[in-house]
């Protein structure tokens, strides 16, 4: 499929593809693989069909590993003035964007051939055009010189002239056609036909991006032959290489940001707004986040190396694990694709990525990753369902990172279990929220509804559990519904919006479920009423008269529904909020900050947020994950980056004669010496140093010529 | 995982074996062939490979492309005083894909010379004959019709007659070039995409690797050791993992510049004092002619004809009829700025000749404490006074036809890069003995371009081919 011939306006891609049989346990899919886009009237939405394509122009973010802007500025300018161009048919070097092409070149010279010419171009950046042609005219009178002085000029005549001949003149096939154009000046134009294809050969080379549909096991195969040699070049290539990547891309999600909501959105049915704020807006901080602190978390860590090791050098490096599995939800597609993505290929894996097949984003994360000149086989997506997933898992990648429900998890680490492949689980949540007496109400009911419906309730971490201090919860639940009712639900196009709809009818289901069992068993609908409990436009539904029975105080809704609950004191809080199967996220609002603080240490969770919500999934510096139910592991953050990673420990002493001293022969002399010495060192105290010391020197001593000497030896 | 078909190159992630009846480091014409020859009698052989492995599908169609990808260095190597380009093809085929696959037996003037510079007794017509018919075996040969000779050749023709030189029709070796689909062949010089030139990997490449040869690309050597009874070789894979393999017997078939830099590096000069020495490269200077009417020198078969005179062969050069693709032509063209581009402008209106001089002055090949190759190479008085000549010839052609304006290739060329491992009698003044191993070392051989006593003035592939016909021969029959 070329990038090309994506132009149009296909609808049909944004749609996910129906892929599996529907008879699979394994898969949680159900049969008739619909999602939100069922019945979606896209002539309601008028601004998304303008934008759906990703059609990139042929720019790279990044333009060359190698140049820096000062040797990119050089080069463009001695283009100039080796091709000013003839205002006619032919274009000037720089009105051309052939520049864009030259890694094309570098990737292939000797290192100091490359060294030179960019040093060249350095210094060509800051001479004025006419002398840059002096003295490139200047070269050609090299015959005038004896060798010393002609073999260098020669050099640089045909180094820099071969540079700017190759780029313009090799029919680069750009966006602006001036490839195409200088043939045609030059009325230069060949031609072979291919017989064997029924084609004429010779034109553009189709972009390939190996989008699987259905991947059978043979493609299997193919994927971790490509994985497995994309690892060997990823782990030789330097981290500073690899964040020069990163920064491309960062570029490129920030250029292309108002289309990629547009695919979002249509998938999702989110608001632009979330969106923008979370999943953009995530992304970015995420990535800027690995450009600052890669280095420091991946760099080799010094470790101390205790007394007893004294002369040895003890650290932890950190290198890959191989290639790693990614699998993602539909709920953020978005930043649960591209966070986890660029961790794992910082961390120097070759990725396999999956999708969600309710939102696939088909083409966006390849488009996106080769526009900032990412190559190919670095990561590689793969569309299918859990089936797809669960052959992915046979074929042995080397770690999994799985984001999703607790039932897929479970699945995913006994598949995981075969071959003690390492996993990492974001599964679930029901999250508890509690509000002391003395916090700020208009805070903390805003920051409520926003826990609660952000997504529209589609969040691992959303507040599922509304935990209000018995003294202040009717002034805590009036001020809320009046709140909640003012919330704007649309799917907009311009941003005003507060949430969207539900992205799958099959949550829809489990969300009217949840709420028909909560009324049926006594809970009281206190704003919500009015929904049908199948519209996909489910809106915020607070409940209160919420018993333990019910589903929606125990199970995760992943909706729209926020239960409220009374509580009289600090411990009934923490024993409340605890009392869950799951523990991924929690926050706790109170002025009194000794108060905040007892709560969050003692609640069980993985992120505790002290009067605000859901916020510390918002720094990246933190590391986001779960206890319990809610998963395996941590990302994001320097924990992030090293679970992504393999830590090896290495010891190291330069050669020496020594035989050291746990090694043979064990004497009884030994024994004894080390047995003080033992006593000695763990003991403690000023004397016990210098015993210490002495007992050290003797058993050194002792151990290498007796190791030397040997028992029966005769040496 | 097609590390495990037979039918292509290997992988070397996968590829685990690590001993050979023999190893061959460079899949060029002589590196094929002696790989065939010895695939064909059932030997294992590993014949290891610097460069890619491209095919019809996938030689690269830009020129930026193929410059980079199918030479050293990334495009154009120059000798020490960077007064010669030296185009060093890198890649499974060697020079068979970058070459115009001319097929030209050595004359007695050539072979005459290296009998006796050499002193190896074969160097006759009529013993060199039967594997000269060898190698034909292994290729169609074909000469361009004269309907599709195009005006470059016209040009060529009409002023070689105005001026009395005796031109020949060119031999090829190819098979369907299937000229009136209106093929431009300009595009075979970076991989002939209709499998009609007969590059390696259409003939006998393709014979060996299904008789069980293990190819492996990507793949370059650094050092080889000779262990006595064996030979070791030790190499950089594509994906920076350095490997060894052991074999019982080695070739060398990396070229001129290639086997010498590597016998260098591995210590081999001490024993042989020759190594380096006696490198030639026919350098070869294009001259463009620019004529009011259209040329197009680039469209339908590249080269039809040569130069067959022997008052040229006597002066020691030759004239071809070629022509090069837009970058090319580019680096030819001096100079800058609006004089360049109005020259580049009537690029269809250029014809090409160039003198290709066969020359008698030594070159050196050395490397530095790095192991980074030096290639010196001068031309001498005499040589200058050769290439003066055919330039004077060339002119005349163009001035006798019509030619507007003349243009001097700013540089000259080498592509046929010969010497090095110069083959003789005398230990002290050549390196390879009349059965192809190094003096003093009797497994290790070499049959490529890197054994020629001197500059035969004549393409070389043909002659490489058989040489390394009657070599894998000899090594073949050194086994038993």
């Amino acid at each position: 499929m070329s990038l090309d011939t994506e132009t149009d306006l296909n609808l049909k891609h944004a749609r996910p593809h129906a892929i599996s049989s529907s008879d699979d346990p394994s898969s949680k899919a159900p049969p008739q693989m619909e999602s939100a886009q069922t019945g979606l009237d896209f002539s309601r939405y008028p601004h998304m069909q303008k934008n759906l394509s990703l059609h990139l122009p042929k720019h790279k973010a990044m333009l060359s590993k190698y140049m820096s802007k000062r040797q990119i500025k050089g080069l463009i300018k001695t283009g100039d003035s080796i091709i000013p161009g003839d205002g006619k048919n032919f274009p000037a070097f720089s009105e051309t964007d052939f520049h864009y092409e030259i890694d094309r070149m570098l990737d292939f010279m000797t290192e100091d051939d490359r060294q030179g010419a960019l040093m060249l171009l350095g210094i060509f950046s800051f001479l004025p055009k006419f002398l840059i042609t002096a003295l490139l005219l200047f070269t050609e009178k090299s015959h005038l010189f004896p060798n010393i002085v002609a073999a260098p000029l020669r050099m640089i005549n045909i180094g820099i002239r071969g540079m700017i001949f190759t780029l313009y003149y090799s029919k680069i096939d750009d966006q602006k056609g001036q490839g195409q154009k200088i043939m045609d000046a030059m009325n230069y134009h060949t031609t072979i036909v291919r017989r064997d294809l029924n084609a004429t050969s010779g034109s553009q080379d189709v972009l390939d991006y190996g989008l699987y549909i259905a991947p059978s096991s043979d493609n299997m195969k193919e994927i971790y032959a490509r994985a497995h040699q994309s690892e060997k070049g990823l782990s030789k290539m330097p981290l500073n290489m690899r964040l020069k990547y990163i920064e491309a891309l960062k570029t490129v999600i920030l250029n292309k940001r108002g289309a990629i909501i547009d695919r979002i959105q249509l998938e999702t049915q989110k608001s632009r707004s979330d969106a923008l704020f979370s999943e953009i807006f995530g992304v970015l901080d995420h990535l800027q986040f690995l450009c600052q602190k890669a280095p420091k978390a991946l760099g080799d860590a010094k470790v101390k190396t205790p007394i007893v090791l004294m002369g040895k050098k003890s650290r932890v490096v950190f290198g890959p694990v191989g290639t790693v599995l990614v699998i993602s939800p539909w709920n953020y597609p978005f930043y649960q694709a591209i966070v986890p993505i660029t961790t794992s290929f910082v961390a120097g894996n070759a990725t396999l990525y999956k999708p969600s097949e309710f939102t696939p984003l088909q083409g966006l994360v390849e488009e996106i990753l080769l526009e900032a000149g990412f190559e190919r086989d670095w990561i590689q997506v793969i569309y299918g369902d859990g089936n797809t997933g669960a052959q992915l898992i046979k074929h042995r990648p080397d770690k999994i990172f799985f984001t999703g429900s607790v039932a897929t998890g479970k699945r995913i680490m006994a598949a995981a279990a075969e071959h003690i492949i390492p996993v990492e689980l974001e599964l679930g949540g029901k999250d508890p929220m509690i509000v002391f007496e003395d916090a700020n109400l208009e805070r903390a009911t805003s920051g409520a509804l926003w826990g609660a419906m952000t997504n529209t309730g589609q969040s691992c971490t959303s507040v599922e559990r509304l935990y209000i201090q018995e003294s202040i919860y009717e002034d805590f639940k009036k001020i809320l519904l009046e709140k909640a009712r003012d919330i704007k639900q649309v799917v907009d196009d311009n941003g005003d919006s507060d949430i969207g709809q539900m992205t799958t009818t099959a949550q829809v289901e489990i969300v009217s479920k949840h709420l028909e069992d909560a009324k049926s068993k006594g809970a009281k609908i206190l704003c919500g009423m009015e929904w049908d409990r199948k519209s996909v436009k489910i809106p915020p539904i607070i409940l209160e008269n919420v018993s333990e029975e019910m589903l929606v105080a125990r199970e995760e809704t992943f909706g729209p529904i926020l239960p409220l609950f009374k509580f009289d004191d600090e411990s009934e809080a923490v024993s409340l909020a605890n009392d869950s199967e799951y523990g991924l996220s929690a926050s706790v609002w109170s002025k009194d900050m000794k108060r905040t603080e007892r709560v969050a240490r003692a609640l069980v969770t993985g992120n505790v947020s002290i009067n605000n919500v859901m916020l510390t999934e918002g720094n990246h510096h933190l590391p986001f994950g779960g206890t319990k139910l809610s998963g395996i592991g941590r990302y994001k953050g320097v924990w992030g980056l090293q679970n992504f990673s393999n830590l090896k420990s290495v010891i190291s002493e330069s050669m020496s004669s020594k035989i050291e001293a746990n090694w043979y022969p064990y004497t009884d002399e030994k024994y004894g010496i080390f047995d003080a010495l033992t006593e000695t060192l763990f003991k403690g105290g000023l004397l016990g140093f210098i015993k210490f010391a002495v007992l050290g020197m003797k058993l050194e001593n002792y151990s290498n010529k007796a190791g030397k000497k040997g028992r029966n030896r005769s040496r | 995982m097609a590390c495990e078909n037979k039918f292509t190159s290997q992988d070397s992630r996968t590829f685990k074996q690590r001993d050979f009846d023999a190893i061959i480091v460079g899949a060029g014409i002589s590196g094929s062939f002696i790989a065939n020859e010895m695939c064909q009698k059932g030997l294992k052989v590993l014949l290891l490979e610097a460069g890619k492995h491209f095919n019809k599908n996938t030689y690269p169609t830009r020129e930026i492309d193929a410059n980079s990808q199918l030479y050293w260095s990334g495009g154009i190597e120059l000798n020490t005083s960077a007064s010669i380009g030296i185009l060093r093809p890198k890649g499974v085929g060697g020079g068979s894909i970058v070459n115009q696959a001319l097929v030209d037996r050595f004359d007695s003037i050539a072979l005459d010379s290296w009998k006796e510079q050499s002193g190896v007794s074969f160097f006759t017509q009529k013993d060199m004959a039967p594997w000269y018919d060898s190698a034909e075996k292994e290729l169609a040969i074909q000469e361009i019709p004269e309907q599709y000779r195009n005006g470059n050749a016209k040009i060529f023709q009409q002023g070689f007659e105005k001026n009395n030189y005796k031109w020949a029709p060119l031999k090829r070796a190819q098979k369907d070039c299937h000229f009136e689909d209106g093929n431009d062949c300009i595009e075979c010089l970076s991989g002939c995409r209709i499998d009609s030139k007969q590059s390696m990997g259409v003939t006998v490449l393709k014979k060996a690797l299904a008789k069980g040869l293990y190819l492996l690309p990507e793949f370059e050597v650094l050092k080889v050791s000779d262990l006595g009874d064996s030979v070791k070789v030790l190499g950089i894979d594509v994906y920076g993992e350095r490997r060894t393999f052991r074999a019982k017997k080695l070739v060398m078939a990396s070229g001129a510049i290639g086997n010498s830099k590597l016998l260098l590096n591995s210590g081999f000069a001490s024993k042989l004092p020759a190594l380096g020495e006696n490198f030639y490269t026919h350098p070869q200077s294009m001259v463009l002619g620019l004529y009011d009417q259209d040329i197009n020198a680039h469209k339908g078969p590249l080269q039809s004809l040569k130069s067959d005179d022997t008052t040229f062969r006597a002066n020691y050069f030759k004239l071809e009829n070629v022509f090069a693709p837009p970058v090319a032509i580019a680096m030819l063209v001096p100079k800058l700025g609006h004089y360049h581009l109005d020259k580049m402008r009537r690029i269809s209106n250029m014809a090409c000749i160039e003198v290709a001089i066969r020359d008698t002055h030594a070159g050196k090949i050395t490397t530095n404490s790095k192991g980074k190759v030096q290639v010196h190479k001068e031309l001498d008085t005499r040589d200058k006074e050769t290439q003066e000549k055919g330039l004077a010839a060339i002119y005349r052609i163009f001035n006798s036809t019509g030619a507007k304006e003349i243009v001097n290739g700013s540089f000259a060329i080498g592509l046929h890069l010969m010497g090095g491992l110069g083959i003789g009698t005398n230990d002290k003044k050549s390196v390879v003995t009349p059965d192809f191993n190094l003096h003093g070392f009797k497994n290790i051989f070499a049959a490529d371009s890197s054994i020629f006593p001197n500059a035969p003035g004549i393409n070389p592939s043909f002659t490489i081919m058989a040489l390394s016909k009657m070599a894998s021969d000899k090594i073949i029959r050194s086994w038993q």
